[in-house]
């Protein structure tokens, strides 16, 4: 399989479209569910009965019920497509919160840097080597009591996990485009702090956000339906939420009952397959600075003060700990001196492309 | 890094010396986020039961009445003697707990293990070595969709197809096989066969199947990324190219030169793994009742077990940073570059 | 396989009596069981599944025979009260431990009196509250004497006539003097009682296994040679291994779901018996929207306890219309008698002649992670049930169980769900816990002839003339409503054909009586 010397670089701009587009396409359809699920459900999600009569419990999917009811009397198609607006709401509630506290802690500690930089370091990196779910359950508990089993508990708790994510990302990002030489230059034309922060380093280090965005959404889609499925999530009466019924299904799935179990599963697995992708196409095309800079290998000031667990260390603890859905590759690894800790960085990759 | 200098003993040192802070924050954070966090064992235990006063006696006799301090410093100090007591709620030794449960989690996390890398290996290699053709397209997507897939909804799935079969689909082994074998090394597989009884190791073997594939299939999406990317990575390497210039066979120089060295990095990884290997034991054992350590940590969470959640949290603390910190030695000892 | 796991049971009791078989010679069965065992250790418990273990374990003084309500003697030939506060028991001559230890009035006492002692927080100590120094939180001086080897004689604290049932539960289980520490637990698989069986091999969380006690003279005879408790962590598997035949009985506690898909499977039967088990929805009433009684009484008025039965838990409940579940001693459906069926109209009316406007906004208060995943099924049935009306505007809210209680309690929630199991198998058990002062959960329910009559009714040692007050009671209830009983549970086990003795032990104690359970190969 000989090819031109262009031809790879053709081929993954054109694969990584491909897969952007599969992945939006997915996303979409679910952003459309979740946007007009009362127009297309064609129940409520905690409707149980029409004209005052009662559906009928766990049928199989068909006539009425398209994908059948549960053991709830629910209606399965409108629990899966209401379903959609819950995650929709909660992921993108904790995603832009997560972000909101993230991103200015980050640009703040990696600029601050001395004991600010160290201390925000310090405990960020013990948030993220906490196993996450283990945070998200803890964080449920406290929070259901004031706010309910309801969307916003829930967001709140994903959003705990996730802000120590952009912390790392956009401080290391920060640490190493500090010394470069725009910003010197921007100093030697004496910009403030503030400016330099705001205008120029801003500018540079947003624009991972948008991956680690879309693949931390995809994640907290995954950790909302484990906390739904440990009993811990969104009750059935205030939203829908696919890892309750997934739950409600255990019992069902020894007795046969396939549907209860098969149809919210499914759309889990989608919404997190399409933003999946939808991140890594991301990383592939939108983000060339990202590639570049992975190409140069020593940005990381040599004497940074923060030491050991700002940078290889946090990595390895990071790296190392029990966090369901971790990525391995997500592209906060590609930053400071991470990559060379491990020569085969799976983040690394398409580099070879160019 | 501020360590410049580049001895690898120092960097080893410096690393296990990292080791106690950070477990030690993971402690405090278990402790703090326990406290805060409503309820306590007492009213988990009996709170639909008693009134008030009775139960504060109860959380008096528990010592939980005393300051927020107090109770801090001695648990430290009884993680500091490595004495980790007894479960509030069922008066085990924690120590017990760990020692029952973990095997079932040990050989299930093998399992899997075992699985990802049977899967993911060939499959990243099929897909780096026909990169961008429609194998490897599927493979990747492969890769997205079983790591997207949450275990447990994988487990039902998996429960849905094969219970009908009559394969066992829950637990590590039927109630039989526990009642006979005796415990030696508590973990079940091996003290079957300790026991010579061969009935039973092919039963607990054939609880292993579910729950590892689950948990395998999970993993499998990270090693086919891997694998895949290592590869790709190889075949740009010199000495690739060197092979290649020398006439070689492409094929020859695949599998001789690339195969290798792209699945060399897959060993350090491993080790990075566990964590997320752990967290996905957590759902996969409670989707498959398996008596492992995710289950008991979660029953206790829910008993309010401080002692008992304390105690299972340290232990996959110091089992996440020991491997990191031994892989991270390791990478040290082949990869000189490593030690900044 | 049975045969060879007899083989290999025996081989393991070697150690201690072997002459057992000679007794019991059924074949060996297998429980599977959800309900999770805190301590073997009378002392240090008080929940079902370390209880029935104790009960197969240790004897009592006193014993509830199957299906009866009213104790008879166990190690006590006979307990007699000489007056409402002086209990005399005359125990059985001739008792052994299962280590050969004699049971003498003195092992009465020690039992006893370590459990109070050791107050452990898991523990039960509580219900002996009338042997116990309210100040010094011992057993109290001289509450117990023992004249003789065989002579047991208890001065209560206050009048009692529920201390004989008391006296029946597994909290009172004599243990060997000689074995357990008095100011702390033994260890699980250690204990040494003198019950039909002895444990011989225990895992916590795991499985126990029972054999047949040799020394054991009691008319608990046991059928079986040996038992084997396997514990289930969730309700799916047990249902799966009761099916596939690894269980020969499921008892506590399979989903509704479960029990119907069974219902109709060969090889096993669905026996169900008479619970206690009981669910009621709470009002707070210092709470602004439920202060007015004629509102708690449209309420009642309105609850479809039948649709809640049938559509949150598939007809595995039967409905409640008392506080006092059927079978006890001057129970009666009150709630039935006061309001009928549920009419819309006749709530309008409770609500129009009280002056009330509607609709009334009313907060539901549940808990979804205490009393099963079909409570939300409940609070949403109910709540429609409410809305329906048009006389209600009801909205339900959640915590989880530890947030839950403390929220109920400060008035979160104007009418919340709470669960019971009796301690003892007493009319009165349900009352006094309920309706004293706004009972354990403090719904600021205060009716000083409530307090007179409970007072009455305990010291009264005519059974007409309790349950006639017992009866009263059950009618302020309905009356009053500060709480609205929704239903009680069945008592439900899955046996394999080939069990006997299942249907007789299912009875409102929840005592799964071992020795009564045989298999037919």
């Amino acid at each position: 399989m000989r090819r031109s010397p262009l031809a790879p670089f053709r081929n993954t701009t054109g694969l990584a479209r491909w897969i952007l587009l599969a992945g939006a396409l997915i996303t979409v359809v679910f952003l459309i569910m979740a946007l007009f699920a009362p127009w297309l459900a064609p129940y409520g999600f905690d409707q149980q009965k029409v004209g005052g009569v009662k559906f009928p419990k766990l049928a199989p999917p068909g006539g009425d019920h398209l994908f059948g009811t549960n053991d709830q009397f629910y209606d399965v198609l409108s629990r899966v497509i209401w379903g959609a607006r819950t995650a929709v709401e909660v992921v993108s509630i904790s995603v832009v919160l997560s972000v909101l506290i993230g991103v200015p802690l980050g640009l703040i500690s990696g600029f601050v840097g001395r004991w600010v930089d160290r201390m925000l370091v310090f405990l960020m990196d013990a948030l993220y080597a906490f196993p996450s779910l283990l945070l998200a359950i803890v964080f449920s508990f406290l929070l259901r009591g004031p706010l309910g089993g309801g969307v916003v508990a829930a967001a709140l708790s994903l959003t705990v996990i996730y802000i120590p994510q952009y912390f790392r990302v956009v401080r290391n990002t920060t640490v190493s485009a500090r010394e470069a030489t725009y910003i010197e230059a921007a100093r030697a034309i004496g910009a403030k702090n503030g400016t330099i922060m705001g205008r120029y380093l801003f500018g540079n280090v947003i624009q991972s956000v948008p991956v680690i965005g879309t693949l931390n959404a995809a994640d907290a889609i995954g950790t909302l339906a484990a906390l739904g499925f440990l009993g811990l999530g969104i009750q059935p009466n205030e939203a829908s939420e696919w890892g309750y019924d997934l739950s409600r299904a255990l019992d069902d799935a020894a007795s046969g009952i396939w549907w209860t179990t098969f149809f919210p599963g499914m759309a889990i697995v989608l919404l997190i397959t399409g933003l999946t992708l939808v991140g890594e196409g991301l990383n592939e095309t939108v983000n060339p600075s990202l590639r570049k800079r992975r190409l140069m290998p020593v940005e990381m000031p040599a004497n940074e003060p923060t030491s050991y667990l700002a940078e290889g260390d946090a990595a390895a603890l990071g790296a190392g700990a029990p966090n369901f859905r971790r990525r391995d590759d997500e592209p906060e690894r590609h930053h400071g001196d991470e990559r060379h800790r491990r020569p085969a960085e799976p983040g690394a990759r398409e580099d070879e492309s160019r | 890094m501020s360590a410049g200098s580049g001895s690898l003993p120092r960097y080893i040192g410096q690393r296990v010396l990292l080791v106690i802070p950070m477990i030690w924050v993971l402690l405090t954070l278990t402790f703090i986020l326990l406290r805060v966090a409503p309820g306590d064992p007492v009213s988990a235990a009996v709170g639909g039961k008693l009134n008030e006063a009775a139960l504060d006696e109860r959380r008096a006799a528990l010592g939980l009445d005393r300051p927020l301090i107090v109770q801090y410093l001695d648990y430290l100090g009884q993680v500091a003697t490595l004495n980790f007591g007894k479960t509030i709620s069922d008066n085990r030794p924690i120590v017990d707990v760990i020692r029952d449960n973990g095997g079932a989690t040990l050989t299930l996390t093998l399992g899997a293990f075992m699985i990802a890398l049977i899967i993911g290996i060939p499959l990243g290699l099929l897909a780096g070595r026909h990169r961008d053709s429609a194998r490897d397209v599927v493979t990747r997507i492969f890769g997205v969709v079983t790591y997207a897939a949450p275990p447990f909804f994988t487990g039902l799935m998996f429960v849905i197809l094969v219970a009908p079969l009559g394969w066992p689909t829950y637990d590590i082994a039927s109630p039989m096989t526990k009642f006979t074998v005796e415990p030696v090394t508590h973990i079940l597989l091996i003290d079957t066969l300790i026991a010579g009884n061969f009935v039973a190791f092919i039963d607990v073997l054939k609880h292993h199947v579910l729950p590892c594939f689950t948990l395998g299939l999970l993993l499998s999406g990270v090693f086919i990324r891997l694998v895949r990317v290592n590869l790709l990575m190889t075949l740009k390497g010199d000495y690739v190219e060197a092979a290649r210039a020398r006439g070689i066979p492409e094929r020859y120089v695949i599998r001789r030169h690339a195969f290798r060295n792209a699945l060399v990095p897959v060993v350090t990884v491993i080790g990075l793994q566990v964590a997320l290997t752990l967290s996905g034991a957590v759902l996969t054992e409670n989707t498959f009742n398996w008596p492992g350590l995710g289950t008991q940590l979660f029953k206790y969470l829910t008993a309010r077990d401080y002692a008992a959640v304390q105690g299972i949290v340290t232990f996959f603390a110091i089992v996440v940073v020991v491997v990191s910190l031994l892989v991270d030695i390791v990478t040290a000892i082949i990869d000189p570059r490593v030690r900044y | 396989m049975i045969a060879s796991l007899a083989a290999c049971g025996g081989g393991e009791s070697s150690d201690g009596n072997t002459g057992g078989g000679s007794k019991a010679s059924g074949e060996p069965w297998i429980l599977g069981t959800t309900d999770p065992v805190t301590a073997v250790d009378p002392a240090g418990s008080y929940d079902f599944g370390s209880w029935n273990l104790q009960y197969n374990i240790f004897e009592q003084l006193m014993t509830i025979p199957a299906g009866k309500s009213d104790p008879v003697g166990d190690a006590a030939e006979s307990c007699d009260y000489n007056d409402p506060k002086t209990i005399t028991c005359k125990l059985r001559s001739g008792l052994k431990f299962s280590n050969g230890d004699e049971l003498t009035s003195s092992d009465v006492k020690f039992s006893l009196e370590r459990n109070i002692a050791i107050a452990d927080p898991n523990g039960s100590s509580v219900l002996l509250g009338q042997i116990t120094d309210p100040k010094t939180k011992k057993l109290a001086e001289g509450a117990i004497e023992t004249p003789d080897d065989t002579t047991v004689v208890f001065h209560l604290n206050a009048a009692d006539t529920t201390f004989l049932k008391l006296l029946s539960t597994a909290t009172t289980s004599i243990v060997d003097e000689d074995v357990f520490p008095a100011d702390k637990l033994l260890d699980d698989s250690k204990v040494i009682g003198s019950g039909p069986f002895k444990l011989s091999q225990y895992k916590p969380g795991e499985q126990a296994v029972l054999e047949a006690n040799s020394n054991y003279s009691g008319d608990r005879k046991a059928q079986a040679s040996q038992i084997f408790v396997t514990y289930f962590k969730d309700p799916a598997p047990l249902k799966q291994a009761i099916q596939s035949g690894q269980v020969d009985i499921a008892w506590r506690t399979l989903s509704p779901t479960d029990l119907n898909d069974l219902e109709g499977k060969s090889g096993v039967k669905v026996i169900k018996g008479e619970g206690s088990e009981f669910r009621y929805w709470v009002f707070q009433l210092q709470n602004k929207a439920v202060k007015e009684k004629a509102v708690r009484q449209a309420v009642a008025q309105l609850i479809d306890r039948d649709a809640i039965a049938k559509d949150a838990y598939d007809g595995t409940v039967t409905p409640a219309y008392s506080i006092v579940p059927p079978g006890f001693g001057g129970q009666k459906d009150s709630f039935k008698e006061k309001y009928g069926s549920p009419n819309v109209d006749a709530a309008k009316k409770i609500l129009q002649d009280a002056g009330v406007k509607t609709p009334v906004d009313l907060t539901l208060g549940y808990t979804p992670s205490h009393y099963g995943p079909n409570a939300v099924d409940e609070a949403t049935e109910l709540g429609n049930q409410l809305n329906e009306s048009g006389l209600f505007k009801t909205k339900t809210e959640d915590a989880e169980w530890e947030e839950y209680q403390t929220l109920y309690k400060q008035g979160a929630y104007d009418l919340f769900i709470l669960g019971w199991y009796p301690d003892i198998l007493d009319a009165d058990n349900y009352l006094t816990p309920f309706i004293r002062d706004g009972g354990f959960y403090a719904n600021h329910y205060s009716n000083p002839q409530v307090n007179s009559m409970l007072d009455k009714e305990l010291a009264e040692t005519d059974t007409n003339a309790r349950n006639d007050m017992i009866g009263q009671l059950q009618d302020t209830v309905a009356e009053d409503v500060p709480l609205v009983p929704s239903w009680n549970g069945k008592n439900v086990a899955v046996a394999s054909d080939k069990m006997k003795g299942v249907e007789e032990t299912l009875d409102p104690t929840y005592i799964f009586r071992f020795w009564m359970i045989s298999k037919n190969g």
